[in-house]
């Protein structure tokens, strides 16, 4: 079998080295030529494919050879490439080979050739290239169609940047065709008659759904169609940054990067890139379903070091970057839990906390950070498996929150997440008095104490102030303390107390006891009020105080105002200054401009009794007036007058009142002598009469012209100006002589009020003197005119000697009237046969006027036949019913004629006349005949005209006694005959 | 296949009330009924639709466009000599249409929203794929397809109301050059979405005829 083996050996060297001998021959004498070369074309790659056999190549000999290849372009001349590729062929081996054309392969035929050379060491001798291979021709465009235009290359995926050659082929050479590249026309160069070129370089990413060129072809001016392509630009594919791997549990490496832009393009022409993860220890290999994250599985315990190797892949390219790690350096821990406070007292706390267990041996370093209102403590602790930790030095009564996170402690690399929890400190006793004040209100008999006191801060009241403890304490007399509770959060409580001196203790309380006290006396005696207030200002924004040092012993000042004077809760405070002080400055963001500040400066005696020192009053910024008094105007002559405005309070104003300007407007273009002029806000002209004297609440005018007119107008001023301004009041002055009819008129109309008071009470008087109601005959003119005409027999009746025999009461309808009325007219026409004592007038609506004794009454034949209702006497009104109407002159005359003519007739005719009275009911009818009537008779009762009644018309015809019976004799024995 | 039913419904709940009416007559098979139907309600619900797809028409063809690139979506892009050799062209001779007898028109009138049916489909498929963060372009183009769907069973209805043979259902697109380019693709839908346009322009004259020669 070895000799067998020999054998074969021996055999198989001996045939090698024949056939070497053989190749060198036939490498000398016979070229090893390209045969078989075969062209095929991607045009979608724009690429030829060359595959080539090798002729005359030794069986089963591998040579090195160099293939020398051309390609032409539209003809073999028109070389455009040339290159050499090496490799090594074996025995009838297909060699294969490509090239990428920039300009699409269906825009100009190709042509390829390749020739070969033996570049192998065992042939040191030069080398000498076989033949030329023949020309090969790739011509695509023949295969296109019978399209009028073809553009190329289509949907090609370039880098951004990357120069793009696009060519199209136009059948026929008259069309015209205009190519754009996104909207804008470019311009090739022409390859051929059919065929143009175009060459973009650096082409920019667009958009993802690729950039866009096209050409139209056009024959004259007829469009014949469009073509294009779609260039897909890509962007350049980033390297990833920030990669970097970790683990939490020594099971799982999870690894990050920043994957940068996406390379994605539209129509899935490019997906967006891939991410491989290689670990080159393992040799494994995972491709990453997420852009920026990739979780690694630990498989070996063993395995410490990592070599990771992150690869970036779209069509284009492919970017890595590689990291190289000890697994133990990169642990990411997991969050502490169970984060606990235990024994926590009013200072003291202890954290606890656990972490994930890891690997044996493993440390955490854990970092404990304690909150608490701003501040931050931090510790650092090392920890196995359970952290324990004393927090100390904290503050009772307090919430705290506390947090930790852990990292590996021999290699740092990151920490963890926190984990927190927050827990609140035990209370303690307040460890402060309150700061406490007083306000004494002195009332008689008893004194009203307001105590004020400032809530304690965080820091002293250790815990919720739950109440105050006030004790109050007579020093005069010993009694039992009195004991107050005021629950927080009252600031202030308010005690009356009897006029002795009291000590007084204010304690703070919470939930675990009481503060040190405060303690403050009130003293028996009334507060000094006496002390003169001085007037402040406010210096950069706080006003300051000084006062005098105040002899024996003081234990303090004190500082007191209200933050808001101008409300009745003025929320008083108060400032506590040292005893050796003797100044302070006083300043907060509640001063308000234009408010006033009053300020008391106490000295607190060692006894703690609080005795007023001084006074200081001032505004932190004075405003001008808010307002300007009410002005009366006083004491108006024709050339003076006064203004005053007494009740304009100075105190409460926004700024201290220096005095007032008092502006005039008159026509006059002079000022008066204290006035001086001045223009107003409007730009009229006036004059102005300044008052320095804030007291001085009063102003004489004088000086003035009679019957003018005035305007004035005051406003007070402060340091900060006037007050607002307002319309000017009118005052006119009046004539000179005006007072003078005053005088007279005013006692004339004094008399004729005094007149006619007199008048009316006197009413009654001068009724029964000058018109009664009965008129009284004796007084009648009448009787100086009988005594005139000398008629001694004629007398007048007493109505009081008359004795009324039968009173009848008619009541007559208001038809009866008129018809009454109507017959009295027709009977004016029957002219009845009466007296006519009067002389008839022309202006008488009746034949002639006539007097008529009538008495309705009685003779009630006469009135119901009409005969007698005919009146026209009353149509003439009577003297004594027109007294008061026509002068007494007018009535004299016309009863003189009247009566003249009367008498003169009776006496003529020598007639006999009874002259008839009556007391009579009033008739409704008399009133209506009697239309000129100014004077109604009384309605209870009336006299009726006295009337002579003729006897012819007495019936029966009169004779000594029968008359008697319906004629009343006005005087028995002294009547007519 | 049950991701476009989908979105076939969602396309449909945007309908206003006449498509949907619409949609429901092509959902109701219309031969199951036995008695004849008088064609007048059909050809007036095809008519009603006809006029609502009428009114979205250009509003498509812009959408499309505006979501091309250039030239495109310039302004004024118009390129009549782009035609689509699966698709019947909508223009005809006004004598030659008006020459065609009821039977004629409508089987015309059907062929074309068929093929127009399944090119609205490829449309979609490509731009899904070209433009896939556009989704009012993918929605208006559901909404056609879905709507010339629905045009085509009322046409179906007014046919056999009329009595007329309905033409099988055929594969127009036939072989589809899956390999076209982006361009050819982008033309492609230009073509389909402005013949969709014509020949709804040219079903609404055809159904008014129907309409005044078949009054209700």
């Amino acid at each position: 079998m070895a000799l067998f083996e020999v054998f074969q050996t021996t055999f198989f060297l001996a045939l090698l080295s024949l056939r070497t001998y053989q190749s060198e021959v036939l490498a000398e004498r016979l070229p090893l030529t390209p045969v078989s070369l075969k062209v095929s074309t991607n045009s979608a790659r724009q690429s030829l494919h060359l595959q080539w056999t090798v002729q005359n190549l030794p069986y089963h000999q591998e040579l090195k050879m160099v293939f020398q290849i051309q390609i032409s372009r539209i003809e073999t001349s028109n070389v455009i490439w040339v290159g050499n590729y090496s490799t090594t062929v074996k025995w009838n081996q297909v060699l294969h080979w490509s090239w990428e054309s920039e300009l699409p392969l269906e825009c100009a035929t190709h042509f390829v050739r390749i020739k070969s050379a033996v570049d192998d060491a065992r042939f040191p001798e030069p080398n000498f290239w076989s033949n030329w291979s023949s020309w090969e021709e790739v011509n695509v465009q023949d295969s296109l169609g019978q399209d009028i235009l073809f553009v190329f290359p289509k949907d090609k995926l370039v880098e951004e940047g990357a120069n793009v050659t696009i060519c199209y082929v136009s059948r026929n050479i008259q069309n015209n065709v205009s190519c754009y590249w996104e909207g804008q026309q470019i311009y090739g160069e022409q390859l051929d008659p059919h065929v143009s070129v175009f060459h973009l370089s650096s082409v920019p990413f667009i958009r993802k759904t690729g950039a866009d060129m096209y050409c139209e072809v056009s024959q004259g001016n007829v469009s014949k169609g469009i073509k294009g392509i779609v260039l897909f630009v890509s962007k350049v594919l980033e390297e990833p940054k920030d990669f970097s791997c970790e683990t939490q549990d020594f099971k799982t490496l999870h690894c990050t990067w920043d994957p940068g832009v996406d390379t994605a393009l539209g129509w899935s022409k490019q997906p967006s890139q891939s991410y491989t993860l290689f670990e080159s220890f393992s040799g494994e290999k995972k491709l990453c379903t997420h852009k920026n994250w990739c979780n690694w599985q630990i498989t070996q315990d063993s395995q410490e070091t990592y070599n990771f190797t992150l690869i970036a892949e779209n069509y284009l390219r492919k970017r890595s970057v590689n990291i190289l790690f000890n697994l133990t350096h990169q642990v990411y821990p997991m969050n502490p839990f169970s984060v606990n406070f235990e024994n926590v007292n009013v200072t003291n706390a202890i954290m606890t906390w656990k972490v994930h267990s890891m690997k044996n041996n493993f440390t955490y370093l854990c970092q404990i950070e304690v909150y608490c209102e701003g501040k931050m403590m931090q510790y650092n602790v090392s920890v196995k498996v359970n952290g324990e930790y004393l927090l100390s030095e904290l503050e009772p009564a307090t919430e705290y929150m506390a947090q930790v996170r852990c990292a590996d402690a021999s290699h740092f690399w990151k920490w963890s997440q926190w984990s927190g929890q927050k827990f609140t400190t035990l209370e303690a006793a307040p460890s402060e008095a309150p700061d406490v004040w007083r306000n004494v209100n002195s009332e008689p008999g008893s004194h009203i104490v307001t105590l004020f006191w400032k809530p304690l801060s965080k820091l002293h009241a250790n815990g919720k102030i739950l109440f105050y403890n006030v004790v109050v304490e007579n020093l005069d007399k010993p009694s039992r303390a009195e004991i107050h509770s005021i629950p927080a959060p009252a600031k202030s409580t308010k005690l009356t107390l009897d006029r002795h001196s009291y000590q007084i203790w204010v304690t703070a309380n919470n939930s675990v006891g009481a503060s040190p006290a405060s303690v403050i006396v009130i003293s028996a005696d009334p507060e000094n009020q006496e002390v003169e207030e001085e007037r402040i200002v406010d210096t950069e924004g706080g006003f300051s105080l000084s006062w005098k040092p105040q002899p024996g012993d003081v234990v303090g000042y004190v500082v007191d105002w209200c933050d808001h004077p101008q409300y009745t809760l003025c929320d008083l405070q108060w400032k506590n200054v040292d005893p050796n002080a003797t100044s302070t400055v006083i300043s907060t963001d509640a001063f308000r401009p234009g408010v006033r500040y009053n300020f008391r400066i106490y000295g607190l005696s060692t006894k703690r009794i609080a005795r007023l020192l001084e006074k200081k009053t001032g505004y932190s910024q004075e405003l001008a007036p808010s307002d300007n008094p009410h002005v009366l105007v006083d004491k108006l002559t024709s050339h003076s007058f006064t203004l005053s405005w007494k009740y304009y309070s100075t105190e409460s104003q926004p700024g201290f009142i220096q005095g007032y300007h008092v502006y005039l407007k008159s026509k006059a273009r002079q000022c008066h002598p204290r006035f001086e002029k001045a223009v107003l806000s409007d730009g009229s002209e006036c004059c102005k009469y300044k008052i320095d004297n804030p007291e001085e609440k009063a102003l004489i005018v004088d000086n003035l012209k009679p019957k003018s007119f005035y305007e004035f107008f005051v406003t007070p001023f402060t340091s900060a100006g006037e007050g607002p301004n307002a319309t000017f009041t009118k005052v006119t002055t009046p004539d000179e002589h005006s007072s003078m009819l005053i005088y007279i008129l005013l006692p004339m109309f004094f008399c004729v009020l005094l007149i006619m008071i007199v008048c009316y009470l006197k009413s009654q008087w001068i009724k029964e003197t000058c018109y009664p109601d009965i008129p009284d005959p004796y007084k009648s003119s009448i009787l100086s005119l009988i005594k005139f005409k000398e008629k001694p027999h004629l007398t007048i009746m007493n109505v009081s000697d008359c004795i009324p025999d039968a009173i009848e009461v008619v009541s007559k309808p208001e038809g009866t009237k008129i018809q009454f009325r109507k017959s009295l007219t027709e009977t004016d026409l029957t002219q009845p046969n009466y007296l006519y004592l009067l002389p008839t007038e022309k202006n008488y609506c009746g034949p002639g006027p006539f007097i008529c004794f009538e008495n309705l009454t009685y003779n009630q034949a006469a009135s119901d036949s009409g005969s007698c209702g005919h009146v026209p006497v009353p149509l003439q009104p009577s003297p004594s019913q027109l007294g008061l109407m026509i002068s007494p002159e007018n009535v004299q005359k016309a009863l003189e004629k009247n009566y003249m003519n009367s008498l003169g007739e009776i006496s003529a005719g020598e007639t006999s006349l009874n002259y008839v009275s009556q007391l009579a009911s009033p008739m409704s009818g008399d009133k209506d005949s009697l239309p000129t009537n100014p004077v109604e008779p009384p309605h209870c009762s009336e006299y009726k005209r006295q009337m002579a009644v003729p006897l012819c018309l007495a019936s029966p015809p009169p004779t000594e006694n029968s008359s008697l019976s319906s004629i009343t004799l006005l005087n028995p024995g002294e009547h007519y005959r | 296949m049950n991701w476009r039913q989908g979105r076939g419904h969602g396309a449909d709940l945007c309908l206003p009330l006449p498509a949907r009416l619409c949609l429901l007559t092509l959902l109701s098979p219309p031969l199951s009924s036995a008695a004849p139907i008088s064609p007048a309600e059909p050809i007036s619900q095809a008519y009603s639709l006809a006029l609502y797809m009428q009114k979205n028409t250009s509003t498509l063809l812009q959408t499309y466009l505006q979501y091309q690139g250039s030239p495109f979506s310039d302004p004024g892009f118009s390129a009549p000599e782009l035609q689509l050799s699966s698709l019947p062209p909508a223009t005809a001779f006004f004598k030659t249409w008006h020459a065609l007898d009821d039977g004629e028109r409508l089987s015309l009138a059907q062929g074309a929203f068929l093929a127009l049916t399944q090119h609205l489909q490829l449309v979609g498929d490509d731009q899904s794929d070209l433009n896939p963060g556009s989704p009012i372009l993918l929605a208006q183009l559901g909404a056609a397809r879905l709507r010339a769907q629905g045009l085509l069973g009322n046409m179906a209805a007014i046919m056999t109301a009329l009595g007329l043979p309905i033409p099988p259902e055929e594969d127009t697109l036939g072989l589809v050059a899956f390999g076209a380019s982006a361009f050819e693709r982008k033309c492609r839908g230009y073509v389909v979405t402005r013949e969709y346009g014509h020949w709804t322009d040219r079903a609404v004259r055809d159904l008014a005829l129907l309409k005044a020669k078949y009054p209700a």
